[in-house]
């Protein structure tokens, strides 16, 4: 991998079309990129201007536009995947047709990565790419922290190590995460379960902040994130990738190994990588249990026969997730106490081993895939892909040697898509997906299953559309699930329940782009739809720190929830969840100034959340209950992302993040929602520095506001004791005020040298005592405390043979 | 020529569905096993018995759906005899899965739990005072008669001896499950509790 194109990434990422630089830097140059061979334009190539820090990326047709230029003469680097680099002297008036030779040889990793056409039936979304470079400088993160630094995401956690992703104020199965281009597969019920991704071996993450329903699976309510491994290239020389990393809180390191090779027909690779973090620290205690374990392995083959391509990839990843033992507590007097104290009532010293309560879970996926290039703009993917997903969950209990929930879930799809030859201007995806879900329990638990066994089965068929006219784009998708629900589950007398149910639903999208001269706008209105999962429909009893019973698990009885019956779904009033999205993205690009304005609002019918409701006394004295519960609810917000470049080496990035929900039908407050975010960071990328090639030192403040809009609080005293009087018509609440707003600060340095690439980053720098609304243990304890990470990765790539 | 392109690419597809497809068909119909349940306590019973003899003296609590949103009914009230030495035992079930035996659960992990009692002022002679409950207040006087096997206090065996009569006392028994939190000075706030009843006292 060539070192600039590492800092080429960094920049491509911040500001895909700003280039340009204070007078009397005017000269511009624009052309269009053809393949040499054929005479077709190259869409997406990437145009830079030596010595210029500059760049550009063609558009669909090839034409690019770079301004702000400080000379008439210059000299420009192209590329593009499957294409050599072609490096070309630019005198003024000279020809503006750029061609590039199809490239035999290598392929630079980086390079192709840059950008990529957007997946169809999403152009009209906003979405923001992560790449590889961003991912690997904390490659200890999770996939929720990773996307945390996006305007508009944020993460909500139990604890250090379960972190789900959270856009636009949704998250858990209203967010599909896409494992190369395959629904993961996992638990994903409540907010206790993070999708089991090892971050380190993804090549870039996609991140669609819109209802993307018709492309990828009807509960897309809130977004998507595509997260693609290693890319399977052809003509690429051996490579190989090591990393290692440490951090100072919790004593934590990850080693991770890929290498690969791509001939004329043949391409693969091979990934591993290891992790393993102690109890981490927050500035005033230790957080006993907070460690975690991960192993992850990858491997992919591809092999091209004229226009087939067949491939194979299959991951691994097992974890071993530590869940702060403080937050296991059984009785409402030792959560009461815990609420009440400034720290955990659990405080022990620091130690690596992984005890109760905890998660362990091993995921295993493997996908196959042929596409069919029949033609020059049309082809025809298959895609099968299996997952299993084993999941044992510890709890601090009797038995606890005995996991209080197994579960093993097996997840098939099969898709089939055909991207039609252009006709009368429509370029389109129409395709077919049969998508199988089984969970079974496995028995020996000590306890009654709190989700059931069930069976789904989906069948699909959806079709996105686009055609182009100028430089305006409409899109429209539309799409047709057909789902059944089969549902055996236990009583807590082991008596069984059986329910079985099924849906037809239509999902739609329509969408349109507008290209500026300096800027963009984006609009989408999409529709999407859930049904309630069976955690949502069924669980019954303790979960952790509180009781909490599905939709289906209690019944009004007085006004009061009563509990002793399991309801059918067809007798019940549970509805699926339907949202509509309407998202719109401005994008301007002004001097050396972009900004980007995203602004949406999204309307749920029947949206699913579980709420604190009563005080039941059972004979480990009261407990604090929890009911899943339905509402229409409303959200509005806006993200906005402002960058300059003040010089060729400074520059700035100011991030704002404004969420507003209801509870429109009842009127009422909406919990667990995120709060308002701001973020500054200031980034001195000063290129070849002391004898390396790159350095870029970057410097990162934000502040989250507290949750004004959070519900109003009902001490759990005042539950225990009968002072406040609730029921199930009663104003929703939480036992305890929405924590205060926080301050942070994260500093960041990474270089570039020879084959070597790393840097040091302090994430709490100011080591700041706080708690995030959207961490579940924000009841218990403190976040973590300052965390110094170091990480060096080496990089080899064998010869080209040519060139 | 073509025609045999053709064949070999199909042998492909079929070798590469083949990997994925073979785990595929698990469609079944199971409902979850039946489980052991003894986590959960439905009921307990104190069993008072005087130690001069005569009939044990019992009182229940139960809480018949478990977890369930059912609240815990406290059946009978405490009616002992005043001035009398009596061994309170413990019978704790889970009645919605009769397999279950608790009991023996508790007495086989004795060193991660303890008793812990709290009751009205000086209702018995001995222990005097109010009991051992709250933090701090393990060393009060409790007559435990079982030890585990790190010599700390169990309380599935204590003896009692009432005072003078009154009634509409209270008594409260407290079992808390403290593993690898069971000391000599651990307290009954430490470690979880598995059950917390509060029953009136009658002393006649």
């Amino acid at each position: 991998m060539k070192l600039q194109n590492i800092l080429f990434f960094v920049l491509m990422v911040w500001s895909p079309l700003s280039f340009a630089q204070q007078d009397p830097c005017t000269f511009t140059i624009s052309g269009k990129v053809l393949n040499a061979n054929t005479n077709e334009p190259i869409p997406f190539a990437v145009v830079k201007v030596e010595g210029a820090e500059k760049y550009a990326t063609a558009d669909e047709d090839g034409d690019f536009k770079i301004d702000g230029l400080c000379s008439k003469n210059n000299t420009l680097i192209i590329s593009s995947l499957g294409y050599a680099n072609s490096t070309i002297d630019y005198k003024e008036g000279s020809a503006t047709q750029f061609y590039l030779q199809q490239d035999v040889t290598g392929l630079d990793e980086v390079t192709i990565e840059a950008e990529r056409l957007k997946e169809v039936g999403t152009e009209s979304i906003s979405q923001v790419v992560l790449d590889q470079a961003e991912i690997k400088n904390i490659p200890t993160q999770s996939l929720g922290t990773a996307l945390s630094t996006i305007q508009g995401v944020t993460f909500a956690s139990v604890g250090n190590n379960v972190q789900l992703p959270v856009i636009h104020g949704l998250s858990g199965n209203r967010i599909l995460v896409l494992n190369n281009g395959i629904k993961h597969g996992f638990q994903n019920w409540g907010e206790e379960h993070a999708p089991e991704i090892d971050i380190t071996s993804a090549s870039r993450i996609t991140l669609i902040k819109g209802a993307s329903g018709v492309r990828y699976g009807s509960e897309a309510l809130g977004g998507a994130i595509l997260v693609e491994s290693t890319a399977l290239d052809l003509n690429t020389p051996f490579y190989t990738n090591l990393g290692v990393s440490g951090e100072s809180n919790g004593e934590g390191f990850n080693t991770n190994l890929k290498v690969g090779s791509g001939s004329e027909n043949w391409s693969y690779y091979v990934n591993g990588s290891f992790t393993q973090i102690g109890d981490r620290t927050a500035p005033d205690y230790n957080l006993t249990n907070s460690g975690k374990e991960e192993t992850a392995l990858g491997a992919g083959l591809l092999h091209r026969r004229d226009k087939w391509k067949f491939s194979l990839r299959y991951s691994f990843l097992d974890q071993n997730l530590a869940i702060l033992r403080t937050s296991f507590l059984t009785s409402p007097e030792a959560f009461i106490r815990s609420i009440n104290a400034d720290e955990p009532v659990i405080i022990e010293p620091l130690s690596r081993e992984i005890t109760e309560p905890n998660q362990a879970t091993q995921h295993h996926l493997a996908k196959a895939e042929v596409e069919w290039q029949y033609a020059e703009d049309a082809k025809l993917t298959f895609i099968g892909g299996f997952q299993l997903n084993q999941r044992e969950e510890f709890d601090v209990r009797r038995n606890a040697d005995l996991p209080i929930v197994d579960l093993d879930l097996v997840t098939n799809d099969y898709q089939l898509e055909w991207k039609h030859p252009e006709w009368n201007g429509l370029k389109g995806l129409i395709g077919v997906q049969y998508f199988s879900q089984n969970n079974d329990n496995n028995p020996g638990t000590f306890n009654t299953p709190i989700v059931p066994n069930y069976n789904i089965e989906r069948f699909s068929s959806f079709i996105v559309e686009k055609i182009s006219k100028d430089r305006n784009t409409f899109e429209a998708g539309l799409r047709l699930d057909f789902e059944s629900n089969d549902v055996r589950g236990l009583e807590p007398n082991n008596e069984v329940f059986r329910d079985q149910f099924d849906f037809v639903n239509v999902t739609a999208s329509l969408g349109y782009v507008r290209e500026f001269e300096n800027g963009s706008f984006r609009s989408n209105i999409g529709s999407a739809w859930r049904t309630a999962n069976p955690f949502e429909l069924f669980s019954f009893g303790q979960n952790r720190w509180r009781l909490i019973f599905g939709l289906l698990r209690f019944q009004e009885v007085d006004g009061e929830p009563n509990t002793d019956n399991v309801e059918r779904f067809d007798d019940s009033d549970v509805q699926p969840e339907r949202g509509y999205k309407f998202i719109n993205e401005f994008k301007i690009n002004k001097n050396s100034n972009q900004h980007v304005v995203t602004v949406y609002s999204n309307y749920i019918e029947n949206y699913i959340f579980d709420r604190p409701i009563t005080v039941t006394t059972t004979v480990r004295g009261p407990s604090l209950a929890f009911i899943y519960d339905q509402a229409d609810a409303l959200f509005l917000g806006a993200d906005y992302n402002w960058r300059n470049d003040w010089t060729k080496t400074i520059s700035t990035d100011l991030g704002f993040s404004y969420l507003w929900s209801r509870n429109i039908g009842d009127d009422e407050a909406l919990i667990n929602q995120p709060p308002i975010s701001t973020s500054l960071s200031v980034q001195w990328d000063q290129g070849e520095f002391l004898g390396l090639s790159s350095s870029i030192l970057k410097l990162r403040s934000s502040y989250t506001f507290e949750q004004f809009q959070a519900p109003r609080t009902v001490p759990l005293e005042s539950l225990v004791d009968g002072t406040a009087d609730v029921t199930l018509d009663s104003e929703i609440f939480d036992v305890l005020d929405p924590p205060e707003g926080f301050f942070l600060l994260d500093l960041s340095w990474n270089f570039e040298w020879k084959n070597f690439s790393g840097g040091i980053a302090a994430q709490n720098l100011l080591n700041t005592s706080y708690r995030s609304y959207l961490n579940d243990l924000r009841y218990f304890a403190d976040e973590p405390g300052r965390n110094i990470i170091l990480s060096l990765n080496y990089q080899f790539q064998a010869k080209k043979n040519k060139n | 020529m073509k025609t045999i392109e053709q064949i070999k690419n199909l042998r492909f597809i079929a070798l590469l569905f083949m990997a994925v497809a073979v785990v595929s068909c698990s469609d079944d119909d199971e409902a979850p096993e039946e489980e052991n349940l003894p986590e959960v306590f439905t009921n307990v019973t104190l069993i008072f018995t005087p130690t001069g003899g005569g009939t044990a003296i019992t009182a229940e609590a139960e809480d018949p759906d478990g977890e369930g949103l059912d609240d815990l009914e406290v059946k009978d009230e405490i009616n002992l005899a005043a001035n009398t030495m009596y061994t309170l035992t413990f019978n704790v079930e889970n009645r919605l899965d009769p397999d279950a035996d608790l009991n023996a659960e508790i007495l086989d992990e004795d060193n991660e739990h303890q008793i812990f009692f709290a009751f009205t002022n000086d209702a018995f002679t001995s222990p005097m005072g109010d009991g051992n409950l709250g933090a701090g207040n393990a060393d009060d006087d409790i007559n435990y008669s079982d030890m585990d096997e790190d010599g700390n206090p169990v309380g599935l065996v204590s003896s009692w001896t009432t005072g003078a009569a009154q009634t509409g006392a209270s008594f409260q028994v407290n079992l808390q499950h403290q593993p690898g939190a069971k000391t000599a000075d651990s307290d009954s706030t430490d470690g979880d509790t598995d059950f917390n009843l509060t029953f009136v006292l009658n002393i006649q």
